[in-house]
């Protein structure tokens, strides 16, 4: 057996020293001093060198610390840095790194610092020196002197091919001749729809008027909205553990289609992506009836969000932030500023302050969800509601006040019948005898909760921020009627004083965020809420991005519930709950499991939700305000009448009178409910009256209200910026300085304090690479290539670019033209450089980086498979909409990975579920790229498994056999015209004689003139090359 | 290094310098290991503990924790790489442990067929890992970052050191489509040349989508015949011949692997003793999943397959299979009758076949479970651990029946030897005589690696 095969822990051989045992000085020298010096000072003290800032050599270094702060904490080993560092327990933290002490020292540093440390060695002057210059400062300025980051060239006039022709000539090299113009549509159709010429029914027109369709076809939005989805790492599902949805990331997508077709000016996406939720005017869009701009800032929350907080699982959040901050900075900068996370960046001008600045003003607003729906969606049906429950109220007075006359004979009878009723409002009527100890009891326990509610106070509600219609018609006055929305009744209920967010109608959205716990007054706030519907409340901490700690209310009754300040810890600064109808909370639906009695294959929208909330109150003790028994007060400050029986009477009616006259007084709804829910009072409207007819109206209105449209997005109402802290090391567990919100120093970012004003300064005309970035990316997407060839990285890791001067001119032109996207692709499409053909001069440049030539491109995923359902004549061409579920072999419920129809109902690729934790398989296999991360360019790779797909994939099997249904439909063609149509269809062009020989001859081969030969046919077409490419 | 001489019908040799991934004998050199390090390991099989399995229960014996169950664990035991607070209370083990073979090395009687291979088995009994969370700790496990975004340990292999044979992936992933914490990344090949990625085997049914030709072998050759005659024309009307010829030849590949993969998985013709010793006919049709894809494991080995990985399947619709929060002993019993028979049955068929030698078992789940629980109850359990915890290596080189390094009396964390994944990923790429530091793909401006900036090798894990 070997050496290090021992079960005996080495520590309890050890002689442990007790306190008082030796002179603390002895101690320290005698067996403290030869550990620091044999095994420390080698990297940390002032003879050798002092790493991380640490010096051991005096006790003034070890209270002061390194990076880390101070090394020993006396009195206690197992918090002081010394003792995690030596016990190799950490990863990150092993000193000395290579080897372990033997636990004997190990126990001795324990000892002495558990006897408080004592050091008699003092400082060394040279102590006070350490880390005063700043060498970052001088490196800064040096790494500024970089291409991307000097102001654009001032050229104007001139054209695309003018460029390419100056830089061609020095290299010796042409354009090529223009390509065949069949050749060139199918090149136009795919780059600006990503599908075949044979999907645009569109006659043969010249080139520019082809451009012209093509930009107007609704394909041009959803192709390259596509493209920007992969720089925005567009996703479906939030994956990691769950794959929980990302609420309304399908309004995202297709507010990006909308923007892409209305050539939205890129600028606004900016704005909007950024900050469209802080635009004083925002932009809504009439056909949609959408608010634009507060669907934009779900940009940030693409990726995969991880479920738990840092008040759970300190590390989860913080890498969620590195996330969205590397892609804020590739997608908009081309910057790799997630490197700056733990250290200042190793190559670019840019500070490990600054990836904290934006990570402070990132973290700053709510993450949570807003109503999109552009305002008075439901306006007028909100007014009529309104006006029909204010009739209805008054034929219930109506009714009431000529039919509702308590006597104390009748009480008493229905009492006598009805003995388990007389509980709450009805306990009265089981002791009517007892009249006097009835009234000092309740006088007695009215005065008990009103001296306990002294120690409530009500709320202010500043800093509280209301969302959604539901909330919009505020505080609803007590006895308010809540109009059944089906069956024989007409009330469903009296509602108490308070919000309820289904007073009118319970498809109506409504939030009430609160301010962070610590801003509130009180250690404790309670709150008396109910709902049904899965509203209910989230408890947020550091407005982390996917937060579990949920409740759901299943009680109509408003209840109260406590929230105490909670113990703030792993560096969380503040803590905060939203209280929501399941559409405006952003983690609903939950991971599976979590929302009882919601089926996993239930997505959990347009559904109706309520929550109500009636008080809220401070206090500094633990518990809840009491009842002071208002129901009961004109039962016993009533003396008029001597039967008890009278008296219950006289309340009753009194109650029902005061309700009438809208006099109602604390206390009479109660009683008023109780009296419904005991068929006392009159429910129902009798056949073809006029209360019956406002009834149904009523319920005819509801119905046409349209459940909301709600998206992940922010909320920066009655927020104070947060500083966000410095993780030293990149360590979550050492957190530094608090930095607040900026953006970055290398873009004059200092005074930047909030994401509108990060979004107005990258749109500066002189930003140098908002516009550089952007239009290197479109000429990517048109030539394959970008003129920097790392479309993500402007960096000194990045490609430079080959032709500075046109990406610069092209910038300035499109800041010019209004940022319109639309200009852009056209101006590029239409020149020469676009149109020229794709072979290759013998002596081109290997790279085609001057573009002697187009490339040959092999279709993206989503177009190979879109192009199989337009060629088989399978495409559905609706737009928008929530997700399709991808086709899938296994399901999994618990993370809600079902499958979808085979051939996703013919719908385009862009309308597939893209879950991050099992995205569509089809579309993987070629080079789909990774959603949690920002892809600026695609891979096209060449594997035998994508040979598999085409072959065996029972969609593309399904797609030969819809494709030959269609061409054999008409009998009287010969297989010669049907050919013909097929090259047309898949290939965009005509074969040659030999072709049609070659394909007559495997049309043979394959059974003649039947369909299960056209099929094969079909089949092949779909596994030839030239289908998946262009060129 | 010199590149292991091909295994009979392997195509490596006529398919050298195409498209799928066997051009790397370049870097392979760069990342090699000087000889004369003793005979390399040629392949992996992990078998994934998904969930992670209890230490305390399984190979980290613990008489302690019987003796102060019910105690408090107070705040000296809390750590943030475990679940825990200081109110929880320590859980005593529901297995006895003994000591197994020559070596006397304990292994619970949760394992009893492990339990007659002990004197194969090198645990590592001081595992660290970074946060006790599922998601976190499977992409660490397998990617070398609890990000993610990275190739998977498997791809890196593929990558690495080539496959043996044209016609099977270098990795390949044995489940049946269950899709584990962190997602299908824990299986891809991220920045890797896409034909590193997982080639995924299903337990039940067809194994590998589209592996079935969806025509007769007639009429697909028919097809194929088409196809060259179009796509050769059609190559030289572009400015790219190569790529579309690459993409040529691999419908030569992929119609080879139509008839190459579903031979290899299909164990109908494994003798019965074998099919016994495995459990393929078991009852239970976790087990017979488990004991199947064991066996295709075994087979994908032989026939050239670099990394074999095999995962659990989820018992109970549980999320991960050893995750038992509640329930541990009814339910790690549960895991156990699946996983316990095969594993210790592939060892020993390796063995009886000389290939354990060349072939590195690897028994891990993503983390251990806490000593404590927050109550003693009929049914609780034990929550996330990464403060220390066990996983196991066999074969190739591994010194068996030995247990490297030391977690304190309660299993709680590691007083000796602590390692990380790093270090395992470092000393398994070293048995394959790969140097970790070398082993990079340019990638983000950075020569990336699976070990990242970390990893060493444990030469004391080696015969």
């Amino acid at each position: 057996m070997s050496r290090w095969f021992c079960t005996i822990p080495a520590l309890v051989l050890l002689p442990l020293l007790a306190p008082g045992q030796a002179p603390a000085a002895d101690f320290f020298d005698a067996q403290v001093r030869p550990i620091l010096e044999n095994r420390c000072f080698e990297c940390h003290s002032h003879g050798t060198k002092i790493k991380g800032g640490l010096a051991l050599d005096s006790k003034s270094g070890w209270e002061k610390g390194g990076g880390s702060g101070p090394a020993i904490v006396p009195g206690k080993p197992e918090a002081s840095l010394l003792i995690r560092a030596v016990s190799h327990a950490e990863k990150d933290l092993r000193m000395p790194p290579e080897e372990m002490l033997p636990l004997a020292e190990i126990a001795l540093l324990k000892e002495w610092i558990r006897q408080g440390a004592p050091d008699p060695r003092v400082a060394t002057t040279a102590n006070a020196d350490l880390r005063t210059s700043d060498p970052w400062k001088a490196e800064f300025q040096k790494r500024l002197d970089w291409w991307s980051l000097k102001p654009m060239g001032q050229t104007t006039g001139g054209t695309v091919d003018g460029w390419i022709k100056a830089a061609q000539r020095t290299a010796g090299l042409t354009l090529a001749p223009q390509a065949p113009p069949e050749v060139l549509r199918r090149r136009l159709s795919f780059v600006l729809t990503g599908l075949p010429p044979s999907a645009f029914d569109v006659p043969s027109p010249s080139f520019e008027a082809w451009v012209d369709a093509l930009l107007a076809s609704p394909h041009f939005g959803e192709h390259f909205a596509r493209h920007w989805m992969d720089v925005v790492r567009y996703t479906d599902t939030y994956g990691y553990e769950w794959d929980n949805p990302a609420k309304g990331s399908h309004e995202y997508r297709d507010y990006l289609i909308r923007a892409f077709n209305d050539d939205t000016g890129f600028d606004q996406l900016v704005r909007e992506q950024l900050a469209g939720d802080l635009l004083p005017e925002p932009r809504f869009h009439p056909a949609a009836g959408t608010n634009e701009s507060l669907i934009g800032p779900m940009f940030y929350h693409m990726g995969e969000h991880r479920h738990g907080s840092s008040l759970a699982f300190n590390g989860i959040h913080q890498e969620m932030v590195n996330n969205k901050i590397d892609a804020f900075s590739k997608a908009f900068l081309a910057s790799t500023v997630a490197c700056a996370r733990c250290h200042d960046h190793k190559l670019e001008a840019v500070s490990q302050r600054d990836y904290y600045a934006l990570a402070a003003l990132f973290t700053t607003p709510r993450w949570t969800s807003r109503v999109v729906d552009a305002p008075g969606r439901n306006e007028g049906a909100i007014a009529k509601l309104k006006e029909l429950r204010d009739a209805i109220r008054e034929e219930i007075a109506t009714l009431w006040t000529g039919t509702v006359a308590f006597e104390g004979p009748a009480l008493k009878a229905w009492a006598a019948a009805h003995p388990a009723s007389l509980k709450g409002i009805g306990a009265p009527l089981a002791t009517p005898d007892d009249w006097p100890g009835m009234a000092a009891e309740w006088r007695k326990k009215r005065e008990a909760a009103r001296k306990a509610n002294e120690a409530f106070k009500p709320a202010s509600l500043e800093g509280w921020v209301f969302e959604g219609e539901g909330f919009a018609h505020g505080r609803t006055g007590d006895g308010t009627p809540l109009i059944a929305l089906e069956g024989g009744n007409i009330l469903a209920g009296l509602l108490p004083a308070g919000w309820h967010s289904h007073a009118l109608s319970s498809k109506l959205p409504g939030s009430l965020r609160m301010p962070p716990q610590h801003l509130v007054p009180g250690k404790f706030i309670s709150l008396r809420t109910g709902g049904g519907g899965f509203g209910g409340h989230l408890t947020i901490d550091d407005h982390a991005f996917l937060n579990e700690p949920l409740s759901f209310y299943a009680d109509p009754v408003p209840q109260w519930k406590s929230f105490a300040d909670a113990v703030l810890k792993n560096g969380v600064q503040q803590v905060t709950v939203e209280f929501c109808t399941a559409p405006l909370n952003p983690n609903f639906p939950p991971r599976t499991g979590l929302a009882k009695g919601l089926k996993n294959d239930d997505p959990g929208h347009d559904k109706r939700s309520w929550i109500s909330i009636t008080d809220i109150v401070a206090h500094d003790t633990a518990g809840a305000p009491q009842d002071e028994l208002d129901a009961f007060g004109s039962l016993h400050q009533n003396e008029t009448a001597a039967d008890p029986w009278e008296r219950i009477a006289t309340w009753f009616n009194d109650a029902v009178r005061r309700w009438c006259d809208r006099r109602t007084q604390a206390g009479d709804r109660e009683v008023l409910e109780w009296l419904l829910a005991h068929g006392l009072l009159p429910n129902q409207a009798a056949v073809g009256s006029p209360l019956a007819g406002l009834v149904a109206e009523y319920r005819r209105v509801e119905s046409g209200i349209a459940f909301p449209r709600t998206v992940n997005s922010m909320d920066e109402r009655e927020v104070t910026p947060v500083k966000y802290p410095l993780n030293i090391r990149g360590n979550v567990d050492t957190p530094g300085e608090l930095i607040g919100p900026a953006s970055l120093e290398m873009l004059h970012g200092q005074g930047i304090g909030d994401r509108l004003a990060l979004a107005e300064s990258l749109l500066n005309p002189e930003h140098p690479l908002t516009a550089r970035v952007y239009v290197n990316r479109v000429w990517q997407w048109i030539f394959g290539t970008g003129l920097v060839a790392t479309p993500d990285d402007f960096g000194r890791l990045g490609d430079k670019p080959s032709h500075p001067g046109l990406l610069d001119w092209l910038a300035r032109e499109f800041i010019r033209e209004g940022w319109s996207t639309k200009q852009l692709v056209r101006r590029l499409v239409l020149s020469e450089t676009f149109r020229q053909d794709s072979r290759r001069a013998p002596d081109s440049d290997p790279n085609n980086r001057l573009l002697s030539f187009y490339p040959t491109r092999r279709l993206e995923a989503e177009s190979i498979r879109d192009s199989l359902l337009a060629v088989s004549g399978r495409l559905d061409p609706q737009p928008y909409g929530r997700p399709v579920l991808p086709y899938r072999v296994v399901e999994d419920g618990a993370k809600r990975l079902f499958s979808g129809p085979l051939d996703g109902n013919g719908r385009r690729s862009i309308y597939l579920q893209m879950s991050i934790m099992a995205p569509p398989k089809f579309l993987t296999g070629f080079n789909l790229p990774d959603l949690k991360l920002p892809t600026g360019r695609r891979d096209a790779t060449n594997v035998p498994s994508q040979a598999l797909i085409l072959l065996n994939d029972p969609f593309v099997s399904a797609m030969a056999r819809h494709w030959a249904g269609q061409l054999t439909q008409d009998p009287s063609t010969l297989p010669e015209q049907r050919i013909h149509r097929m090259f047309n269809q898949a290939f965009s062009r005509e074969p040659d004689d030999e072709e049609v020989a070659r394909w007559q001859a495997a049309l043979q081969s394959f059974g003649g003139d039947v369909p299960a030969a056209w099929e094969s046919l079909a089949h092949a077409f779909f596994n030839a090359k030239e289908f998946i490419h262009y060129r | 290094m010199k590149p292991h001489p091909p295994r009979p019908g392997s195509r490596r040799g006529v398919l050298a310098g195409a498209a799928a991934g066997f051009g790397l004998l370049a870097l392979r050199a760069m990342a090699a290991l000087p000889a004369g390090n003793g005979a390399r390991a040629k392949n992996i099989i992990f078998c994934f503990m998904d969930g992670g399995p209890s230490h305390v229960d399984t190979f980290d014996p613990k008489p302690m924790l019987k003796k102060h169950e019910g105690k408090a664990i107070g705040e000296d035991a809390v750590s943030k790489r475990s679940q825990s607070n200081a109110g929880r209370v320590w859980l005593g083990s529901p297995w006895e442990f003994r000591q197994r073979g020559q070596s006397g090395l304990w292994v619970s009687d949760l394992f009893p067929h492990l339990a007659r291979v002990a004197d194969k088995l090198c645990v590592v009994r001081s595992m660290v890992g970074e946060l006790p969370l599922h998601g976190q700790q499977n992409l660490l496990l397998h990617t070398g970052r609890i990000l993610g975004q990275a190739p998977s340990f498997g791809a890196w292999v593929s990558y690495g050191l080539g496959t043996e044979n044209a016609n099977l992936p270098g990795y390949v992933v044995l489940n049946n489509d269950w899709v584990p914490n962190g997602g299908l990344e824990n299986f891809g090949n991220s920045f890797l040349p896409a034909t590193h990625q997982a080639t995924m085997f299903r337990a039940k049914g067809i194994p590998v989508d589209h592996i079935t030709p969806s025509d007769s072998a007639p009429l697909q050759r028919r097809k194929l015949a088409l196809l060259a005659a179009q796509d050769a024309a059609f190559a030289a009307t572009t400015s790219d011949a190569a790529a579309i010829e690459a993409a040529i030849a691999n419908y030569e590949t992929a119609f080879r692997m139509q008839s190459v993969v579903p031979a290899v998985a299909d164990i109908q013709g494994e003798p019965e003793a074998i099919r016994r010793l495995y459990g393929v006919d078991s009852a239970d049709e976790q087990q017979r999943f488990y004991a199947t894809q064991a066996l295709r494991a075994r087979r994908l080995v032989e026939a050239g397959v670099r990394f074999v990985e095999i995962t659990c399947p989820s018992i109970d619709g549980n999320n991960s299979p050893w995750d038992q929060h509640g329930l541990l002993k009814r339910n790690h019993e549960k895991n156990a009758r699946v996983t316990d028979q095969s594993v210790a049955a592939l060892i020993l068929d390796l063995e009886q076949r000389g290939l354990l030698d060349e072939t590195i078992v690897l028994w891990a789940g993503e983390m251990g479970r806490t000593p404590h629980t927050p109550k003693i109850t009929d049914t609780c359990g034990r929550d996330h651990h990464v403060n220390g915890y066990s996983i196991f290596l066999a074969g190739g080189g591994f010194r068996g029946g030995t247990a490297f390094g030391e977690t304190d009396d309660f299993g709680n964390s590691v007083v000796h030897q602590p390692l990380d994944i790093h270090d395992i990923h470092a000393t398994l790429l070293h048995r394959m005589g790969v140097d970790h530091e070398k082993l990079t793909f340019r990638h983000g401006g950075r020569d990336q690696r699976l070990t990242d900036v970390h990893g060493r090798v444990i030469t004391e894990l080696l015969v």
